[in-house]
């Protein structure tokens, strides 16, 4: 893995001042809203890892979220199990899920690979929403949810496991920026069939994208179910949850570092702000400020932030490692 | 899959390739074999299956039937990627770089996929290759800013990058003038002075008389005959499936004036 300066300067900064802000304010508030944006961050860095680089727009991500969520919720309430070991099997469980899901929808393009993922999103909520009364059995809770054992931690917890989890997505960027496997990817989303020309294993570098990001969002799930300690299907596998992550990575601006976090800032931000000002149409406001930035800049912030530098004579960047 | 009684001196072997969509059989029954070291052209009229011939060779196209056996291994109907890296690779006739990398990611994924290289040793080929290709001072620009020659130059240094020991050029130096094609022609002697064999499938007669040790002939996806060029020109059927068509009076006078006929 080959990592720049320049890139890891701001990341390494970045994350310095996230460690060291529970520290410095002391509202409640900030450290939820706070731990909230950072939680936003990272899911919407999960789908970048895998459509961002791939181009394959997943439209059911929000499914390892919700797969998290389940086996955390059943292995604390049910069995007992310490919250990271709870973790740990729920990115076992949504990596297990994972491999046969992005093996069969993997061979798919374009509109067809999107409403495949979306479909099994909508599926296995259903499952879960029917499973005990199909079966006679009590394991899932149906619509009635499942209830976490109280935690006795504060907001600050949290936010330190979800900058940790978040910690982790923006390594795996790091490594796609700078490694072979990244240039897979990104030789698939250019065209998938002059990668295999060149010699890239196109199903292989797919597939581990795919794992990648289903497993960082199990852990999420984990952690939010333990944080909100109830779930239901319809709250954890909500197609809210996937719509937040594509708009705030193409708000950001998609298949970059940096994408991810400044989309889910933005929009986490202005919808709060606006949300205090208008209470009853800030959404509509949202809305249109989406339609607005997708419109003039359809390569997202990050694009326009790249536009400016190069017009400022910034210099292009020497992409792909000077001659030794 | 070990080839039985595999000739070393033999780099690829096509027996009985047949490849039909519908009606057409747009490959039949093509066999021939390259030689290590050699430069084989394959000509043809339009739609006599060359093209199709070298999609059953990389991978592209499943054959309906025969094998391809390369060195003393059976690729037939291999994915794409694993016949690169058993070492064969093909320069597209359709220019399709990766266009949001530059010129030397382009060649760099060849490198470290094709290759099998991690990055360092991986970027260090991607240069060396760039040179050998005169593209070094390209090396940091989209390929979108390339010229024709500049792009058709990507294609070889891609498909050089993937080590690949069989080169196979599909209308490489179509569109190129007759100084360009010289100068390409001047780079295939180099590289494969260096060890690398070619299949080039080409109109441009300049090309194919100037590097081709010997020559396979297509006709509506039947091989014709095979041979050194001088006589493949004279060879009646062939003058028979070129009957018309002014390239071949070309073709038959080295003194003639060069010019690329696409």
């Amino acid at each position: 893995m080959e990592i720049s300066r320049k890139v890891l300067r701001p990341v390494l900064a970045f994350f310095l001042v996230v460690a060291l802000l529970p520290c410095i304010i002391d509202s409640d508030y900030l450290v939820r809203f706070s731990a909230a944006i950072l939680l936003w961050i990272g899911m919407a860095g999960c789908w970048n890892l895998m459509s961002g680089y791939t181009g394959y727009i997943d439209f059911g991500p929000v499914v390892y979220f919700g797969i998290g969520a389940y086996i955390t919720g059943i292995s604390m309430s049910q069995y007992g199990w310490a919250f990271p070991a709870a973790l740990a099997l729920s990115a076992f469980v949504g990596v297990l899920v994972a491999l046969p899901m992005g093996a069969v929808t993997l061979r798919l393009k374009g509109a067809y690979f999107a409403i495949a993922t979306f479909a099994f999103a909508e599926t296995l909520k259903q499952i879960i929403l029917e499973f005990d009364r199909t079966f006679g059995v009590s394991f899932f809770q149906g619509s009635h949810g499942i209830t976490l054992p109280l935690t006795a931690h504060d907001n600050t917890f949290f936010y330190y496991w979800i900058m940790a989890v978040t910690t982790l997505v923006t390594v795996a960027h790091l490594y796609i920026e700078g490694s072979r496997f990244g240039y897979g990817l990104k030789a698939v989303k250019d065209s998938e069939k002059g990668a295999q020309s060149l010699g890239v294993n196109t199903f292989a570098v797919k597939l581990g994208a795919y794992l990648t990001s289903a497993g960082f969002l199990s852990i999420f799930g984990g952690i939010e179910a333990y944080w909100i300690s109830y779930i239901t299907p319809a709250d954890v596998f909500h197609v809210h949850k996937t719509v937040q992550m594509v708009i705030m990575t193409l708000l950001g601006g998609m298949g970059t570092l940096a994408g991810p976090a400044v989309g889910a800032s933005f929009l986490t931000i202005i919808s709060e702000i606006l949300g205090e000002t208008f209470v009853e149409y800030y959404l509509i406001l949202v809305g249109a400020i989406v339609v607005l930035v997708v419109m003039l800049l359809p390569e997202g912030l990050m694009g326009a932030y790249r536009d400016i530098r190069r017009r400022t004579g910034a210099g292009p960047k020497r992409r792909g490692g000077r001659k030794p | 899959m070990r080839i039985p009684g595999w000739d070393e001196d033999k780099l690829l072997e096509c027996r009985n390739l047949t490849k039909t969509f519908g009606a057409l059989r747009a490959v039949d029954d093509v066999s021939f074999a390259l030689w290590k070291g050699e430069i084989l052209g394959i000509i043809g009229p339009n739609g006599a299956g060359k093209t199709t011939l070298f999609n059953l060779i990389t991978g592209e196209l499943k054959p309906d039937k025969g094998r391809v056996l390369y060195r003393d291994r059976d690729l037939t109907a291999l994915p794409p990627f694993r016949i690169v890296r058993a070492g064969i690779a093909k320069t597209s006739q359709i220019l399709e770089p990766l266009k949001s990398l530059t010129v030397l990611e382009n060649v760099l994924v060849a490198a470290t996929h094709g290759g099998g290289l991690g990055l360092k040793k991986g970027r260090d080929r991607a240069w060396t290759v760039l040179e050998r290709v005169h593209l070094t001072s390209a090396a940091f620009l989209p390929p979108s800013s390339l010229s024709v020659l500049h792009r058709r130059r990507l294609e070889l240094a891609r498909a050089l990058a993937t080590g690949a020991r069989l080169l196979l050029l599909d209308e490489n130096m179509a569109g190129l003038s007759a100084s360009e094609v010289a100068e390409t022609l001047d780079l295939l002697r180099t590289l494969n002075a260096s060890g690398v064999s070619f299949i080039l499938v080409e109109h441009v007669m300049q090309a194919v008389t100037g590097v081709c040790q010997r020559l396979v002939v297509l006709d509506l996806g039947k091989k014709i005959t095979d041979g050194v060029p001088q006589d493949v020109m004279a060879h009646p059927k062939v003058l028979e499936a070129y009957l018309g068509d002014a390239d071949l009076t070309d073709g038959k006078d080295p003194d003639a004036p060069s010019g690329g006929i696409s």
